[in-house]
């Protein structure tokens, strides 16, 4: 099969080469070696030919062609880990509020994830019309409210387990066991980055620590490891970023350059070699990435109005500390995608720093309290992080995601004050290019328990994210023991619904 | 939908056509020829490729190392190997690297790659397995011991039939979800993938074949229905996850030495128990209190009396209801009457409910520590009662709280024992009233103070000696504790409807694939005997898959690709031999020669084709890229294990320890879920083998980790090998790198030749004048050190060539 996206994306490589290495590239062409070669490709599940990336083993991030024309260069997803409660925030039901304080119809057989049902239960903060359309959203995410307009919500999602780590392995790669790619992954694979001195792909976890399913979140699986997420945020470094201590910057440049040189004479004796050449090039991008990442996470030359406006500035309690610390996660997110970083994974919540609840939105027991600190944390820095990319103009080519593992039942836990797991009928939304706005799809039952209409599953919502990127979910695979995987598995068809007219 | 009956259903033909795809016909058994380079050479001249010549004899000695050790050479080895000039010299090179036991340590990450092994549940609450080491350590043998394959494979599905239990740490080696709800649905999905693991790994390991694939319709490309895939399932349905003590194969010789062994501990505690009563008289001659009571072990004696029962009555304890681990009572020839082998039966005043730990049958079951041991169902308060099999004369009791000493809590502090001949009256013969009371901090040993020198000394080493026979009495009695598969009775298996657990249709019996043969068990064979039928029937010489499997795997070790480079899969969707004619030569030579490795692998060394010079060239690579005709040796990049073993190797760090529980890399925070913390800085503990490393689900070590090194989630037949900057971070400005660049500077910096010495040491060949120009004048410039960091950074140590 003769591929001619290959040949123009080697010249598109060619181009973006890197000081002094033009050669060493064009050596590189002639021999793909492990990542492409003279590969046999399989069918797929869905009967369909898979479009292999062309990657160049010494560029492995040089950006790449989507299988069609993308309507979304870039993604930002942004992730509450504990699972948000849809009933709380976005998803209005007149109905569970007419009947607050009843037992659920047919409540007294269900057992969830931590066992019986307690009586029907409104949202202890109340549901106001926002914006131009008027969508119903709670006070617990007024600001969030405000920029209803610029959403598109999936109100009938489902997911098919009612575990944590089960649920965000779900929702971050398509499969509920641990060991299969993140989406960011399979984005990077398929399309590469345009930001040349920065990671393809960075996950930031939240300042008190990582998600239920910690790295696996945004682990490579069994994608060559050049396509996992790097994980940093604004408080804490990439490791090993840093010259070591004690080791003056001539001593650490002129090392670096003997290395080289090193590895160049060995080089003559295997020309052509493009793993060889690969390590060569890995170490240039490595030093330019030790100038590019500091950079970018250092905001200090950032405006006092972008800090204040992100929630940055203050500080003083719990809720005004951990709003800083996200707000400047929020800003660096903006500024990895202002780079030209593919795929950016911002989370909102951790395991690290008590369970159940108490740093994340797991809100089983006392979810009044606990959210009441989560809310305020989570809603000015990402509505300042949705407004400042829109007034950059960077909402043109990125796609904003919100979500989490699953949603909660309209019903208290039986004899406490929060809501249980639900995966039947949950709320994501998406934001920003290639999905209508303001626009709501998809519908839970009369109370938020199940998804009853334009019901949607993990596999539908990452083929539409994948279709706007350009990509085909049933072409993008990649071949591992014996099976042609898909971030979709064998499931998934694209919402068109709900996506903008070009 | 009907059932039928068990044996109807079990002999019933499945709608399997005979397959004529090619790895399902049996293993050819005529050859046309019988040496590897004869095919090879056959192909490439087919090809137009014409090999290279042999590569230089420092290579290949590196190579070698490299490829079986997974260490390089010592420059003395090298120096060794160059100066043999007998035709024998590569023959025997081979032989000193098979007989290393560095082999098996090499072999086993592969082999643990392939198995999805770490020692961590893996998932949100990512567990520890503190004992799963076992398994690792039972691979590394076996390769050493060079386990004829068949047998290896038969362990690892069912060796507790077969006196190898760490076999079956294999069933269980993935990962296990231990986040359990109320919720039936969940409880089912969670069972449904725990038997999917097994299934898949089971069927790509030794199989080469995607059963899993069949778990929610037939297969799509292969001759695997879905009824194939669930009677597999019924194999499996009886093994659950957890630790176990392992069968320990007790001889008659073992329970000789027990026997004698016995004896000298009676005779000891005896003496002891004599020089207690001497510390308890004081020097006026007066009677002074017993030690208190300890967790650890407390010994009553009394006048020798005729007794049928025992009655231990616990008033007060130091916290919490009360815990006996052991209740022994020895007759006057000093055996235990107590002990339920011996015919006595133990009741209490009721049990702590919910742990299978705490048990009324651990008080006399002879086995020690808190995991075998009673607890009372009040709090501060019970009684245990032992009735003997037979009136005995006995006059010596021992009771414990925990009699490996780790636990100290649920002591009882208050007690009396009483004997009775007929249940009804009863004799006090021991209490609490005449010891010192319990202070928290009970020193057994606090009477040895009070007794004179010589009889002090007596005392500790009888205290020593009686120490020392009880854990090897414990030893020969106990089995290992370790993480291997748990079996139980096996429900019905029914075929799932699209794999919905809530879907059942049809029960199907235990059964192996339709394609190859049926297993014609019945549909409630015995969990062991479905498990010991699937291993005999994967091990066995007419399984076509099997032996290609297993070769095709250990060409891939040597020489990067397999002769079939989609290892885990033979089906119709994996790629075709490049050698068929070979693979099948190999296979067919393998079974003859009993199953041996080292025998394939020797063959392999052997051969031109591995000594072949791995120099570039374009004529060639216009034809074969990949070079997977082997008209040249394939370079390839070393895996992170690789890479971190050698450069500890240089530097002079390694630690060559075999076996045991591995080193950590992460500090661990152990709440309900457990976070790991990769450590910033190692030291002499963590520089063992990598395969030694404490292997944790999803975390990756922070420097080697980004070598494309898997996280034991998945089943990894072939790594990637990636390049990516954040690999040259790690290893230019580790931590770890800095360590080791200092450590091999201080190894080699006070020699005047420290410049040719390191590219001794790290590439096994001299330094060109050019390369040794360059390091002067940077060395110069800069320091000894900064040169080091660079060496430990270069392709040339990463790669083998």
């Amino acid at each position: 099969m003769i591929d001619t996206r290959h040949l123009l994306n080697r010249r598109n490589f060619l181009s973006h080469s890197v000081n002094g290495l033009g050669g060493v590239a064009l050596a590189s062409i002639l021999n793909q070696e492990g990542l492409l070669g003279a590969e046999k490709l399989r069918e797929s599940a869905a009967g369909k030919m898979p479009i292999r990336p062309s990657i160049d083993s010494t560029n492995p991030h040089a950006p790449r062609l989507p299988h069609t024309v993308p309507r979304a260069k870039q993604v930002l997803m942004i992730f509450c880990s504990g699972a948000i409660s849809q009933v709380d925030t976005w998803d209005y039901k007149p109905e569970l509020i007419k009947r607050h304080g009843q037992p659920m119809p047919g409540g007294d057989k269900l057992i969830t994830f931590q066992g019986e049902q307690g009586n029907l239960m409104k949202s202890p903060w109340e549901f106001k019309p926002r914006g131009q359309s008027g969508k119903m959203i709670t006070d617990l995410l007024p600001r969030l409210g405000d920029l209803a307009d610029e959403m598109c919500f999936l109100h009938g999602m489902t997911g098919k387990t009612n575990t944590h780590g089960p649920g965000e392995n779900f929702m971050c790669t398509g499969f509920t066991l641990d060991g299969f790619p993140s989406a960011g992954a399979w984005t990077t694979y398929a399309l590469g980055s345009e930001a040349e001195d920065l990671p393809a792909y960075v996950a930031i976890p939240d300042v008190r620590g990582t998600p239920q399913s910690s790295v696996n979140c945004w682990g490579p699986g069994f994608l060559p490891a050049a396509f996992q997420g790097t994980s940093f945020n604004a408080a804490k470094a990439v490791r090993n970023l840093a010259t070591p201590n004690g080791l003056t910057g001539t001593t650490d440049a002129a090392t670096r350059a003997f290395l080289q040189r090193q590895n160049y004479r060995h080089l003559q004796n295997h020309l052509g070699d493009s793993q060889l050449e690969a390590r060569i090039a890995s170490y240039e991008l490595a030093a330019r990435m030790q100038l590019s990442i500091p950079e970018v996470t250092e905001l200090s030359n950032e405006p006092d109005y972008i800090l204040k406006e992100y929630g940055a500035d203050e500080s003083g309690n719990k809720i005004l500390d951990l709003r800083a610390a996200y707000g400047r996660n929020c800003i660096l997110a903006r500024r990895l995608i202002e780079k030209g970083v593919r795929f950016v994974q911002l989370f909102n919540g951790a395991y690290q720093t008590g369970g159940e609840g108490v740093s994340n939105w797991d809100g089983h027991k006392k979810i009044k309290e606990q959210y009441d600190i989560h809310g305020p944390v989570l809603d000015q820095p990402t509505a300042a992080l949705l407004k400042d990319l829109k007034v950059r103009g960077l909402l043109d080519d990125t796609l904003v995601v919100f979500c989490s593992e699953f949603g909660r039942m309209p019903t208290f836990q039986k004899g406490a004050s929060g809501r249980d797991h639900n995966p039947d009928g949950f709320t994501a939304w998406l934001a920003g290019a290639g999905v209508k706005a303001p626009f709501s799809y998809g519908a839970t039952d009369e109370f938020s328990h199940k998804a009853v209409e334009g019901v949607t599953t993990v596999y539908d919502f990452y083929a539409t994210i994948l279709h706007i990127l350009g990509l085909d979910h049933e072409r993008l695979s990649f071949y591992h023991n014996g099976i042609e995987r898909r971030l979709t598995d064998v499931h998934g068809a694209v919402i068109k619904e709900i996506l903008a007219s070009s | 939908m009907l059932a039928l009956s068990g044996n109807a259903l079990a002999k019933k033909k499945k709608d399997v056509e005979p397959s004529n795809h090619w790895s399902f016909q049996p293993v050819a058994a005529e050859h046309r020829h019988g040496r590897v380079d004869a095919f090879l050479n056959e192909a490439m001249a087919n090809k137009n490729l014409r090999p290279l010549g042999r590569a230089e004899r420092r290579t290949l000695i590196r190579r070698a190392y490299l490829v079986m050790l997974g260490l390089p050479p010592s420059p003395e080895e090298v120096a060794q190997f160059l100066n043999d000039d007998s035709p024998q010299a590569w023959d025997r090179l081979v032989d000193r690297i098979l007989a290393s036991p560095h082999y098996g340590e090499r072999m086993a990450r592969h082999w643990l790659d392939l198995t999805r092994f770490a020692e961590s549940n893996g998932f949100e609450t990512n567990r520890e397995r503190p004992s799963a080491w076992h398994f690792r350590d039972y691979v590394i043998e076996s390769f050493n011991d060079d386990k004829p394959y068949d047998q290896f494979v038969k362990e690892h599905l069912a060796g507790d039939a077969m006196g190898a239990d760490i076999g079956t740490g294999f069933l269980v080696a993935g990962p296990y979800d231990i986040v359990k709800s109320p919720d039936p649905n969940l409880t089912l999905m969670q069972r449904q993938d725990e038997l999917a693991d097994m299934i898949n790994t089971t069927g790509t390991a030794f199989l080469g074949m995607t059963i899993g694939c069949a778990r929610c319709h037939d297969h799509k490309f292969d001759p695997i229905t879905q009824r194939d895939y669930y009677s597999m399932q019924a194999i499996f349905a009886g093994v659950k996850f957890g630790e176990r003590e392992m069968k320990k194969e007790v001889t008659p010789n073992d329970t000789k030495k027990v026997a004698a062994l016995r004896e000298s501990l009676t005779v000891a505690e005896r003496e002891l128990e004599k020089l207690r009563s001497m510390a308890a008289t004081n020097e006026k001659g007066l009677s002074v209190l017993r030690p208190a009571v300890n967790a650890r072990l407390n010994t009553e004696t009394f006048e020798a009396t005729s007794a049928k029962f025992v009655r231990f009555t616990i008033n007060k304890t130091n916290g919490a209801e009360p815990c006996l681990d052991e209740l022994a009572v020895f007759n006057t020839r000093g055996g235990n009457v107590a002990l339920a082998k011996a015919g006595a039966i133990a009741t209490s005043s009721g049990n702590l409910p919910g742990y299978p730990i705490h048990q009324l049958a651990h008080l006399n079951d002879g086995k020690t520590g808190n995991q075998w041991s009673w607890i009372s169902n009040q709090v501060g308060r019970g009684w245990v009662e032992i009735e003997f099999a037979k009136a005995s004369l006995v006059e010596r009791i021992e009771w414990s709280r925990d009699q490996t000493g780790r636990i100290n809590d649920r002591l009882a502090i208050d007690y009396k024992i009483e004997l009775s001949i007929d249940g009804k009256s009863w004799s006090l013969v021991a209490s609490s009233n005449d010891r010192e009371p319990f202070g928290g901090k009970a020193d057994p040993n606090a009477f040895l103070a009070k007794l004179p020198a010589p009889e002090a000394k007596r005392a500790s080493d009888l205290i020593a000696e009686i120490d020392l026979n009880r854990s090897r009495i414990a030893a020969m009695q106990n089995g290992v504790k370790a993480w291997v598969a748990n079996f139980s009775k096996p429900g019905v298996t029914h075929r799932l409807h699209r794999g919905e657990p809530m879907a059942k249709r049809e029960e199907v019996p235990p059964d192996a694939l339709e394609v190859i043969g049926s297993l014609d068990l019945a549909m409630d064979a015995p969990e062991q005997t479905r498990r010991l039928a699937l291993a005999e029937w994967i091990a066995s010489e007419k399984n076509p898959l099997t032996a290609r499997v297993a070769v095709n795997r250990l060409w891939q070790f040597v020489f990067g690709t397999g002769i079939v480079d989609t290892p885990s899969d033979l089906g119709t969707n994996g790629t075709l031999p490049t050698h068929p004619e070979l693979l099948d030569w190999l296979a067919d030579d393998f079974v003859k020669h009993g199953w041996s490795m080292k025998h394939t692998l020797r063959l392999l060394l052997n051969s031109n084709a591995f000594q072949r010079s791995s120099q570039p060239n374009s004529a060639a690579a216009r034809i074969d890229a990949s070079s997977r005709f082997f008209w040249r040796f394939p370079p390839r990049r070393l895996e992170a294990e690789a890479i971190r073993d050698g450069m500890l190797s240089v530097a002079g760090t390694l630690d060559r320890r075999m076996g045991g529980q591995g080193f950590h890399l992460f500090d661990v925070d152990r709440e309900n879920v457990v976070h790991y913390h990769a450590k910033d800085e190692t030291g002499p503990a963590e520089w063992r083998r990598m395969i030694y490393l404490f292997k944790i689900r999803q975390e990756q070590d922070a420097v080697f980790g980004s070598f494309d090194c898997p996280d034991g989630n998945q089943v990894i037949p072939t790594r990637s090998r990636s390049t990516t900057p954040l690999q040259a971070l790690n290893l230019f400005n580790s931590r770890f790198t800095m360590q080791q660049a200092q450590k091999l500077a201080e190894r080699l910096g006070a020699h005047a030749d420290r410049v040719p010495q390191t590219y001794e040491l790290l590439y096994n060949r001299p330094a060109t004048s050019d390369e040794r120009r360059d390091a002067e004048k940077f060395i110069g410039d800069h320091n000894f050190l900064a040169f080091c960091r660079a060496m430990l950074n270069t392709s040339e140590f990463l790669f083998i060539f």
